[in-house]
């Protein structure tokens, strides 16, 4: 039989093969993230809050190993982000350590709860959660929140005009604002930027060097493993089957490449942080939520598509009007 | 000669459409775009009635994702269309510098302006001045949307500058948008914004300013 290959055709073909070779297959974000990557894992039946120590030492070693990172602000650059009344500036609470802070960048969080009539705390160490898909890095405007190969999310300060939209996409409020500080100071007076933001960088150089986050090296009840994310993914699930345990951080927000165990459900934990901190404005929750970019991404490709669907579409439309002249 | 009533015909509907199609999803893309810069509730644009909808990074994402398609849809077709058609007026010539400066020079002074062809230099040069940005920020837009489909990791630098030309071309955008409009301050100009809806221009005003143009047409249908 032969086939007659018609421009239109051709074009036809041309076009879907190009964009069938464009747009990455339709699978889960585990799947589209380097297992050669890093994840951390964190049981929740082993951290019990340092309770022997005055400083959790997940906290005390995050604060001094990145101690020379934490902001330094100018005095005259703190005033009001016109024209709003307020300007975010933790300088002066440097020992704050029950919330994220531009100082404290991981904390505990203690959630009591009620386990077959009895009341239990749960302790869960707190700090960016390095998404796979994240908002954050992702919608940044200068493009300097950036999602790595090896896994971190990580932010350059350098060049971070504070604008604190990461915070705003971020499902748990994660990267926390410090004014005077950054590339905005330079334009004052305009009224642009806000300062900088600070998260977990998950010891970023560290881990370059083959080393591990310092969390999870003081860590004394080693509740926190830190590796290739094949691993930590299997062993995760692992000790999931074995002790019933649930897991946290693997579907949420799209994937994360931090993981909790926990002894109770996520839902009662969220619920108990939020029944605990009912007059806090920011909570960090165990909620599940959507990622936004996952949310949209048939209109994402949709823009993908719209160049070869023009192209087709004017070559038959010209060919047409041709005719007709 | 095309029309009738003294009138020329000056643009075809699908070129009106496809002209009005980049306009709408250019100026949509501007509004979303700031959006998704954190200004809208910085400089309270959110409070003003109607508008609190700006304030939603989601929404503003969604708006600018379905007018990103529907002008890069309009921007490759008229590029693939009128290279097709061999319709290459638009594109500037040889001495259109010099011309764009005695033109203005004209136009500020209230002295006669040089003979047009279809085009002024200053409409072809600004053509491609639009033009070059409007590809840069589609070849941008692409990358940071590609990006976004899933847990793409691309090297963190090449999007860091992807994403900033994606920024300061969009400044350099919203500058041509602005001179673009500007241009109807000169009352002559007017006639070209009202052949935009209806497709013609007065036969008059077209002898008197495009005497080039029409030469060529009535050389043509002859």
């Amino acid at each position: 039989m032969e086939i007659k290959l018609t421009r239109r055709k051709f074009l036809l073909t041309a076009g879907t093969i190009a964009v069938a070779n464009l747009l990455p297959p339709p699978v889960d974000s585990e799947a589209m993230v380097s297992s050669n990557s890093f994840a951390t894992l964190i049981d929740l039946t082993k951290c019990d809050g340092c309770k022997n120590y005055s400083v959790p030492l997940c906290v005390s070693a995050c604060k001094e190993a990145n101690r020379d990172k934490f902001p330094e602000p100018d005095r005259k650059m703190l005033k009001p982000y016109w024209p709003q009344k307020f300007f975010d500036d933790w300088s002066s609470k440097r020992d704050v350590i029950d919330r994220l802070t531009p100082y404290n960048w991981i904390f505990v969080q203690r959630i009591k709860i009620n386990k077959e009539g009895k009341e239990e705390e749960i302790f869960v160490p707190r700090r960016c959660m390095h998404c796979d898909n994240p908002p954050c890095a992702k919608l940044c405007p200068f493009g300097v929140n950036k999602k790595h190969p090896e896994g971190p999310v990580t932010i350059d300060c350098k060049l971070c005009f504070g604008g604190a939209k990461c915070k705003d996409v971020c499902p748990w409020g994660v990267p926390q604002r410090q004014a005077g500080v950054g590339v905005y100071t330079y334009l004052d007076p305009l009224p642009v930027g806000g300062g900088v933001m600070y998260k977990c960088d998950l010891c970023f150089d560290r881990v370059k060097k083959g080393q591990n986050p310092v969390c999870v090296n003081k860590c004394p009840k080693n509740a926190i493993s830190f590796g290739r994310r094949e691993e930590i993914f299997a062993k995760a699930d692992l000790l999931a089957r074995e002790k019933k345990l649930y897991i946290y951080g693997k579907e949420e927000n799209g994937g994360t490449s931090t993981l909790y165990l926990s002894p109770v459900t996520f839902e009662e934990l969220d619920k108990a942080v939020l029944q605990e901190n009912k007059e806090k404005k920011q909570v960090m929750r165990f909620h599940k939520p959507k990622n936004m970019l996952d949310k949209y991404k048939n209109l994402a490709k949709l823009i993908l598509l719209s160049p070869f669907v023009a192209i087709i579409s004017a070559f038959i439309s010209a060919k047409k009007v041709n005719r007709e002249d | 000669m095309k029309g009738n009533n003294n009138k020329v015909y000056r643009h075809t509907k699908l070129e009106i459409a496809i002209h009005w199609l980049t306009a709408v999803s250019g100026i949509a893309l501007i509004i979303s775009g700031l959006g998704e810069m954190p200004m809208y509730k910085r400089y309270n644009i959110t409070k003003l009635p109607f508008l609190s909808f700006l304030g939603s990074y989601e929404i503003n994402l969604v708006i600018h994702y379905l007018f990103a398609s529907l002008f890069i849809f309009a921007v490759f077709f008229h590029i693939v269309y009128h290279l097709r058609r061999k319709e290459l007026s638009l594109l500037p010539k040889k001495g259109d510098l010099k011309e764009s400066y005695l033109v203005l020079k004209a136009i500020i002074k209230g002295e006669k302006e040089p003979p047009h062809e279809k085009f002024l230099a200053e409409q072809r040069l600004a053509y491609v001045a639009i033009g070059s940005v409007s590809l840069v920020l589609i070849i941008t837009g692409l990358i940071k949307t590609y990006k976004n489909i899933g847990p793409v990791v691309l090297n963190p630098d090449f999007l860091m500058i992807v994403t900033l030309v994606h920024t300061v071309f969009t400044m350099f955008f919203i500058i041509l948008f602005v001179l673009h409009i500007g241009a109807f301050i000169v009352k002559d100009n007017r006639e070209l914004l009202k052949s935009m809806f209806t497709g013609y221009v007065k036969y008059e005003y077209a002898k008197r300013r495009h005497p080039k143009w029409i030469e060529q047409i009535e050389k043509t249908s002859k």
